[in-house]
């Protein structure tokens, strides 16, 4: 089993970027230098709260190999878990929380001739990353930011530096603009994508109808999809019932009763936690199991997905 | 001996057209598309590049294409076609599926020159027809033989007996060969034809 290995990471610094955005550096508790974090890479921060701690992911965003300080943004996201409301509003400079070192599943490819980012919302995380390492590179890239009118401004700043190779649209006629971002792009080009699952979905299926081969599709969802109605939960192997709550993950109810369950990205994306289902219909909300195993209803990842029936026993 | 157990040695599928793309060029070596090597009609794909080798074939436009069949084009000579392969490739974008039919030496042009342009592996199908005839690369003076039938043969650069092992690089399109008497000169395998 895989146990990420946890470093303390000193809050340096907090900007507010927007009413719910906030840019928080950090850097080693020790003072000394960062593990060094690749293009797409995320961490797993220990959030310390009054009642209970999370455990959330944050893409860094912050230029690939910076030693000195990472940075995360963090969108204050009401009706979830309540992870990121404690990072707006319990996290300040000089905090330490603990944290994973930083892992990748969502790299630029090296193969790549040239580089189509697309991000919705604070999707944009990741891809910032890939930006700077873009950068001034060989591959040409280009940047197309989705964003809701209220927050174009906000993302033109963030972007500013990218001018030329970035472009933020305003909603409405998504379809549109992702055919045409997506029609005429050169042999070798790959394309990223980070939103919500309605922006995942349109960009897939679109670069799929294109003909698009699927190894140059590249996507991450983010935020957190592991809230939801309570259910109860059956640990077969350790012969403990549990009730997950509305306001936690599977992964975090297992955790809590104090057993060991794998896991690596907490997001739905690495496959790490994948547990088997002995009785009962889970939700699936991942981006790992294909829709004829999702179909099979035999795996969970229990770090985001939930039940359907009001009991699920797991192979644990 | 005919399996060295090496995986870059490149395996073949039958050539069928792939839906997932959107536009589809088959190019092969030989004046007429081999039809075994095809596991469709020549008619499902939309276009196709031959080589007539005859000095008969007009040299420009593409021919007519008969009634219900595929837009053909035959150029002179393989020269010419991998010349209009290179400019077409450099103009092509992403939806566009590469098939190639003929000997392993084109089929390894063929993959080189579509790599080269950014088509990755599921982008380009291979399928084999006609010689087995290696192109072998001598790794000790970097000359290339090609049509190696034998599993041991003379380097035509600096003559040494070079064994052909089924290590193939995908980026010099050729097996390496490497001296096989190195350490007793003249003390040779059983030499055999693997390669016909």
């Amino acid at each position: 089993m895989i146990v990420p290995s946890q470093i303390p990471y000193r809050v340096r610094e907090v900007e507010k970027l927007s009413p719910t955005l906030k840019r928080f550096y950090l850097e080693a508790a020790d003072g000394g230098a960062l593990p060094p974090s690749s293009a797409g890479a995320h961490v797993v921060l220990t959030i310390p709260g009054v009642h209970r701690t999370w455990k959330n992911a944050y893409s860094i965003s912050s230029t690939p190999g910076e030693r000195e300080s990472y940075s995360i943004i963090v969108r204050r996201v009401l009706n979830s878990r309540g992870g990121s409301v404690q990072m707006h509003e319990g996290v300040t400079a000089g905090d330490v929380i603990n944290g994973a070192v930083p892992h990748n599943l969502f790299a630029l490819s090296r193969a790549g001739r040239k580089h189509v980012l697309i991000a919705g919302g604070i999707g944009i995380t990741p891809l910032l990353s890939h930006a700077a390492a873009l950068h001034g590179g060989e591959a040409p890239f280009e940047l197309h930011q989705f964003s809701s009118k209220a927050e174009i401004p906000v993302f033109e700043r963030l972007l500013g530096v990218y001018a030329g190779h970035a472009q933020v649209h305003g909603p409405g006629g998504e379809a549109e603009a992702v055919e045409a971002i997506l029609t005429h792009q050169p042999l070798g080009a790959h394309v990223y994508v980070c939103g919500p699952p309605l922006l995942i979905e349109l960009v897939v299926r679109t670069a799929e109808q294109l003909g698009w081969p699927t190894a140059a599709i590249h996507h991450e969802s983010f935020g957190d999809h592991s809230a939801g109605a309570p259910f109860t939960a059956m640990l077969a192997k350790s012969k403990i019932e549990i009730a997950v709550g509305p306001d936690q993950s599977l992964l975090e109810a297992i955790e809590a009763v104090g057993v060991q369950a794998p896991y690596l990205c907490r997001g739905g994306a690495c496959g790490q936690c994948m547990t088997r289902v002995i009785a009962g219909e889970p939700d699936h909300r991942d981006d790992v199991l294909t829709p004829e195993e999702r179909a099979a209803g035999e795996l969970i990842m229990t770090c985001v997905s939930r039940a359907k029936t009001p009991r699920l026993v797991l192979d644990l | 001996m005919a399996d060295q157990g090496i995986r870059s040695r490149p395996v073949y599928g039958p050539v069928r057209l792939d839906a997932t793309g959107r536009r589809h060029l088959l190019v092969t070596d030989k004046p007429e598309v081999p039809a075994d090597a095809l596991r469709d009609e020549l008619g499902a794909f939309p276009e196709v590049w031959t080589v007539a080798r005859t000095a008969r074939q007009p040299s420009s436009p593409f021919l007519a294409p008969a009634e219900g069949a595929a837009s053909t084009h035959a150029f002179r000579s393989l020269a010419q076609l991998f010349d209009a392969l290179r400019a077409r490739l450099s103009r092509e974008t992403m939806g566009f599926r590469l098939y190639a039919v003929g000997s392993e030496t084109f089929l390894a042009d063929v993959g080189a020159l579509g790599a080269s342009a950014g088509l990755g592996r599921a982008e380009i199908v291979l399928g084999h027809a006609g010689s087995l005839g290696r192109r072998v690369y001598c790794v000790h003076c970097r000359t290339m033989t090609d049509g190696v039938k034998d599993n041991v043969f003379a380097c035509s650069g600096c003559g040494a007996s070079l064994f052909v092992r089924d290590h193939f690089s995908a980026r010099l399109a050729a097996f390496m060969g490497v001296q096989v008497d190195a350490e007793v000169p003249g003390e040779l395998p059983p030499i055999e034809t693997l390669y016909e």
